[in-house]
């Protein structure tokens, strides 16, 4: 099907899209691999869309303090194949290497993705086990937020109308850090059943849990397990414990809860043997 | 597609139930909801403005209570249709005195047609979950607003 007509503009600053989308009724355009499918199937008809592919300073990678700054329009690929976060924050290029197919990978942002909040991407994940931040930017002003917070719910995000998120900013880990993202996909769209990202550091471990329930989150119960036990299969075995899990026809709740303990304890065991 | 819960409203079990039959606190929690109009005795017309990630839908439809049993349960009948589908859901409400608080514990079935159903199957039940979890919180602030009369 071909979408209902609307606006489309390619502003070149900031401030422009900022000003475009402040018109009411825009959506902003950071990949278009979700938005784009729901104009077609005419369930989203925006009357404008804001293309930020040409606003400058929305794409790369750099690193500032201690922390690596990544463009809200970094493509999926971008963040895979990228030397710096390969060596200084590997859970996000492999997580990124993990999402949807090549096309995917090429056109979707991780902006895009971020503000989606689809709950069954994978981003989430590893944006929370690595203690991600998100720049906002509104006229006239910025606000950083911890994911954590950013992220409220199902397609639910603490962005506010007229806001734009510009960039995510991670931790550069430290030596000895080790990490890994374990999926289970659905093989027809390529997202997640089920998506466990691991960090292990010091014998401490945060796990971030996609696709298991109406928003990823941090499975804290788990991570206070292993710190006390340093048990893997303890922990994992209490990641899906009080989560109200997903149902549909891919993988029922109860087989989602299952999944997520089998994976939780493949990304810390893949996470532990790569950490010293 | 069965759907099931509880959550907890810090009013006590008459207050709650209230509550829950006052059109115009329906109409305040539902997500998108002006306002419920009355067509007949516990069922009301309404207009619901749906915004879901980049969808948005106008469904139009009723909303019935049925099966009173103050103040203990009673079921919620809410059909709407609009141009991305339609949907239907009935659930039984049973409201279990706790203190001063009452635990409401809903229990239904779902329906989802249309558009919307049919390339949407992955995100119907988080969706129906996230609605009803805006609904709970939306009176939780309205009891919060308003103290008991």
């Amino acid at each position: 099907m071909i979408s209902q007509s609307f606006e489309y503009s390619a502003p070149r600053t900031l401030a422009e899209a900022l000003a475009l989308l402040a018109g009411g009724d825009a959506k902003v355009l950071a990949g278009g691999m979700s938005l784009i499918p729901m104009m077609k199937l005419r369930l989203a008809a925006p009357g404008r869309l804001v293309d930020l592919s040409r606003v400058p300073g929305l794409t790369g990678i750099r690193e500032q303090g201690g922390a690596l700054h990544i463009g809200a329009m970094t493509t999926h690929y971008e963040v895979e194949s990228s030397a710096v976060l390969r060596a200084k924050c590997p859970l996000l290029a492999e997580t990124a290497s993990a999402i949807g197919d090549v096309q995917v990978r090429n056109m979707g942002t991780i902006g895009g993705s971020a503000a989606h909040a689809d709950p069954a991407a994978d981003y989430p994940a590893a944006l929370l086990a690595v203690e991600a931040k998100v720049t906002l930017a509104r006229k006239g002003g910025e606000r950083t937020l911890a994911f954590s917070d950013f992220l409220i719910d199902t397609f639910t995000t603490a962005l506010e109308p007229g806001e734009i998120l510009t960039g995510v900013i991670v931790p550069v880990e430290p030596a000895g850090a080790g990490v890994s993202y374990q999926k289970m996909l659905q093989p027809a769209s390529g997202f997640a059943i089920v998506g466990v990202a691991a960090r292990v550091h010091n014998g401490s471990v945060r796990i971030g849990v996609t696709g298991l329930s109406g928003k990823a989150f941090r499975a804290a119960a788990a991570e206070k397990i292993f710190a006390e036990t340093r048990d893997v299969q303890k922990a994992a075995a209490a990641v899906p414990l009080g989560v109200e899990a997903n149902s549909d026809i891919h993988a029922s709740a109860d087989y989602r809860r299952h999944v997520a303990a089998v994976y939780a304890a493949r990304a810390l065991n893949a996470a532990l043997s790569r950490a010293s | 597609m069965k759907i099931g819960g509880a959550y907890t409203l810090a009013v006590p079990q008459q207050r709650a139930y209230s509550l829950l039959q006052d059109p115009d606190v329906l109409a305040q929690c539902m997500p998108g909801c002006d306002h419920l109009t009355r067509i007949a005795d516990n069922e009301y017309e309404m207009k619901m403005k749906m915004a879901i990630s980049a969808v948005q839908g106008l469904f139009t439809g009723t909303v019935r209570i049925a099966d009173s049993h103050p103040p203990s349960s009673f079921r919620l009948i809410v059909e709407g249709s609009g141009k991305v589908g339609f949907m239907k859901g009935d659930g039984l409400l049973t409201l279990m005195p706790e203190a001063a608080s009452t635990e409401v514990r809903y229990e239904g079935d779902v329906q989802v047609g249309g558009l919307i159903a049919g390339v949407g199957k992955r995100l119907i039940d988080v969706t129906a979950r996230l609605l009803i979890k805006r609904f709970f919180e939306k009176l939780a602030e309205q009891i919060a607003l308003q103290p008991a009369p």
